[in-house]
């Protein structure tokens, strides 16, 4: 059984048609990579895969539940980390990691276990008891990774997953996302940096003007034929164009779908 | 650019009219430009109809000015909390946004010049859009009911714009004195402090531009204008342009508040300790019910002096104290968005419910703290304050429901969208006028009235609850559709 099934999703914000005849399925276990340019639709599909928006047109299933129909149930279950957002500014990490363990009903004492588990990988236990406001974009990064993880969810959708985030954290989180996808649960990630996609993703599927318009396995794709060739042939432009290594802009930097 | 090199080569201009432009584009963009070009037409349209309503109930057109220098003085004071508490303040309200005052970090200008430049263009841009017009409607009205006023309209112009300007920089001058935390106390204090000089019989307003409007003459204009530049250069001098401040730390306090408050969900707690955590406080609630509370003592004050009717404390108070519902709920609403629930399996409706409580909980012992203080001050007929009492709670669930039926979790911003804000505006004249002409024009009351006014404020209450319900599951939908 599929994780993530869509059919023909169509979505518009008035003349613009951010998705148009949205069709995917990616199966349990997979590391899924949804890979566009800016405005080609990755941040809403996001959006609508976990019932935050509702789409013009189309069926969508995620985890056996129907967003569309009961977008709480569906987020029960999975694990969302958006694009850019920050944790609330007046709370301390302690206490955002108390507010969702409240908000998904978790044990305080399983929820302490977690929260000591995901700071110690991600390195920033000194920051515990400090305003979110006054935390770096990248400390920020992080505590918004931990509380999408808190819950242990069979499957977490990732916008930009490694945005503001040193090179040495970026590893851990590469790594940390490989694992949990070798534990079998399933990462459904968008990006527009196609070396992530390339490093870390099982399969990529290309998105341009709310369309998908290619998928491929990343370990398929040999001298021949690289990730960027087959972005480049799709979304249009030379290869050469888009830089000479393969940066959409520089790595880890937030951008807006 | 060193400040004088700004100076030197046109470059303060050009900066002056880049924020001008950035102002219009900030606005235009949030409320839709055609929109938004409306306004102040809607302003005056709005102020003369309340002008000329007031007016035709009996209210002399002195006492109507003076009641538009206090609210001018009030928008000021607002208007500076916004501009100068800071970036986060800035972001919290209209999101990820970069203005030209701020850009001193990224290019060679100076921060306290790009400030002042910030605060000559709030002067200009207010007194054109805003100040103008409520002048010419009050005016016009003025010169329709028989009164020789258009000689004055330069000096009410003059007189309104410069009471804006005082309370920018009164809030701009405490900001830097205060220093983040305490700057709501210490607007607090400072408000305590003057009414206490106010009461020991000295006229404060004798030292604002309204007394100068008053009395025109060099030394009335001496008096009232000296304060701006006092503040201005008192502003500059304690304003911290590197806005460096210790990284915050905090003791976990959220579940022990979530349990104090039984809040299974988490949702209230966050919305109070985000109240609470933020600048100023706590306090910040308090002071905005206190500027309320002075300007309705100051309307009741002048009143009583004009036309010597001593307007009734219970339902003058318990009318406008209710209005402190809209800023309660603003503070309630600054410091998160819906999207910031989206990602977490919660209903919508739960965000809304928790809003609610956590008004309840801040707003009304907020309004009917300050109601109790006029009772124990002004004091009045028993059955008059009880009624007073009854009416602010209505007018607060009235006022709360409505600007939640508006303006979802955004009520700050529909000020400036002419069509909110035209229904926002009739919705509460609508409910208010009445009572307001009860209290201040037909006191002392007789138990026909009082029973009228009970009346009212239960008619008010429930409104404001069935207009809460209506709208959560409209803006659930809204929030949906993108």
């Amino acid at each position: 059984m599929a994780a993530i099934e869509t059919e023909g999703v169509g979505k518009t914000y008035g003349d613009l048609v951010a998705l148009d005849d949205l069709t995917l399925s990616v199966e349990r276990g997979e590391l899924f990579g949804l890979l566009g340019p800016n405005g080609a639709g990755k941040s809403t599909t996001i959006a609508v895969l976990t019932g935050q928006l509702l789409p013009d047109a189309g069926r969508v299933s995620v985890l056996d539940t129907d967003p569309t129909t009961e977008p709480v149930e569906t987020r029960r279950r999975v694990g969302v980390l958006p694009e850019q957002e920050s944790p609330p500014s007046f709370f301390t990490p302690r206490e955002y990691f108390d507010f969702v363990g409240t908000v998904r009903g978790l044990d305080s004492e399983i929820l302490a276990r977690r929260v000591d588990h995901w700071v110690d990988r991600l390195g920033f236990d000194e920051k515990l008891d400090t305003l979110c406001t006054d935390l770096s974009r990248g400390q920020q990064q992080k505590v918004m990774i931990t509380a999408a993880f808190l819950h242990e969810p069979e499957l977490v959708f990732i916008d930009e997953p490694l945005a503001n985030l040193d090179p040495i954290v970026q590893e851990r989180v590469r790594r940390l996302l490989a694992e949990y996808v070798e534990a079998g649960n399933t990462v459904f990630l968008s990006t527009h940096h196609i070396e992530v996609a390339e490093a870390i993703c099982t399969r990529v599927g290309i998105v341009n003007e709310g369309r998908l318009i290619a998928e491929r396995d990343p370990t398929d794709l040999d001298a021949e034929e690289s990730l960027l060739d087959v972005f480049m042939a799709n979304v249009g432009g030379e290869a050469g164009d888009w830089s000479d290594d393969g940066h959409a802009s520089p790595v880890g930097g937030a951008h807006s779908d | 650019m060193s400040s004088n090199a700004m100076g030197a080569n046109g470059v303060t201009r050009r900066v002056f009219v880049g924020m001008l432009r950035e102002e219009w584009r900030l606005h235009a963009r949030l409320f839709g430009g055609a929109r938004f070009g409306a306004f102040p037409l809607f302003v005056a349209a709005v102020a003369a109809g309340a002008t000329w309503l007031l007016a035709s109930t009996g209210t002399a057109i002195p006492a109507i000015v003076a009641g538009l220098h206090a609210l001018v003085f009030v928008f000021g004071l607002h208007t500076g909390t916004i501009g100068f508490v800071g970036r986060d303040a800035i972001r919290n309200l209209l999101g990820d946004v970069t203005l030209l005052v701020f850009t001193s970090r990224t290019l060679p200008a100076s921060p306290r010049r790009l400030v002042a430049i910030f605060l000559a263009k709030d002067a200009v841009y207010y007194a054109g859009l805003f100040l103008a017009p409520l002048s010419v409607a009050v005016a016009a009205v003025a010169v329709v009911t028989g009164t020789d006023f258009l000689p004055r309209l330069p000096l009410l112009w003059l007189s309104v714009t410069g009471t804006f300007v005082l309370g920018v920089l009164v809030t701009f001058a405490l900001v830097g004195l205060g220093g983040r935390r305490s700057t709501a106390a210490a607007l607090a204090v400072g408000g305590l402090l003057l009414a206490a000089w106010w009461s020991s019989g000295f006229d404060p307003t004798s030292l604002t531009p309204y007394g100068f409007y008053r009395t025109p003459g060099l030394a009335t204009a001496l008096a009232g204008f000296l304060p701006i530049p006092v503040l201005a250069v008192l502003g500059m001098a304690v304003y911290d342009p590197t806005d460096r401040r210790p990284s915050r730390t905090s003791e976990a306090r959220f579940a022990a508040w979530r349990d104090r408050l039984r809040d299974d969900d988490g949702l209230l707690t966050k919305s109070l300790l985000d109240v609470a955590r933020s600048s100023g406080g706590l306090w910040k609630v308090v002071f905005s019910g206190g500027v309320l509370f002075a300007v309705t003592a100051f309307l009741v004050g002048v009143v009583e002096q004009l036309t010597g009717v001593s307007p009734s404390t219970g339902v003058s108070f318990g009318a406008l104290l209710g209005l402190t519902a809209f800023t309660s709920y603003n503070w309630l609403t600054q410091f998160d968005s819906p999207d910031s629930y989206r990602r977490l399996p919660l209903p919508t409706a739960a965000v809304f419910r928790a809003k609610f409580r956590a008004f309840l909980l801040l707003g009304l012992p907020t309004a009917l703290g300050y109601y109790a203080l006029a009772a124990a001050w002004l004091g009045g007929p028993p059955a008059e304050l009880a009624a007073g009492g009854l009416l602010a709670v209505g007018v607060l669930l009235y006022l709360f429901g409505l600007t939640v039926a508006l303006a979802g979790f955004e009520p700050n911003e529909f000020l400036f969208d002419t069509v909110l804000f035209a229904a926002f505006a009739g919705a509460v004249s609508l409910g208010l006028v009445p009572v307001l002409i009860v209290g201040f024009v037909l006191a002392p009351l007789g138990p026909a009235l009082l029973a009228g006014v009970v009346g009212w404020g239960a008619v008010l209450g429930v409104a404001g609850l069935l207009l809460y319900r209506r709208s959560v599951p409209k803006w659930t939908a809204r929030y949906r559709r993108g």
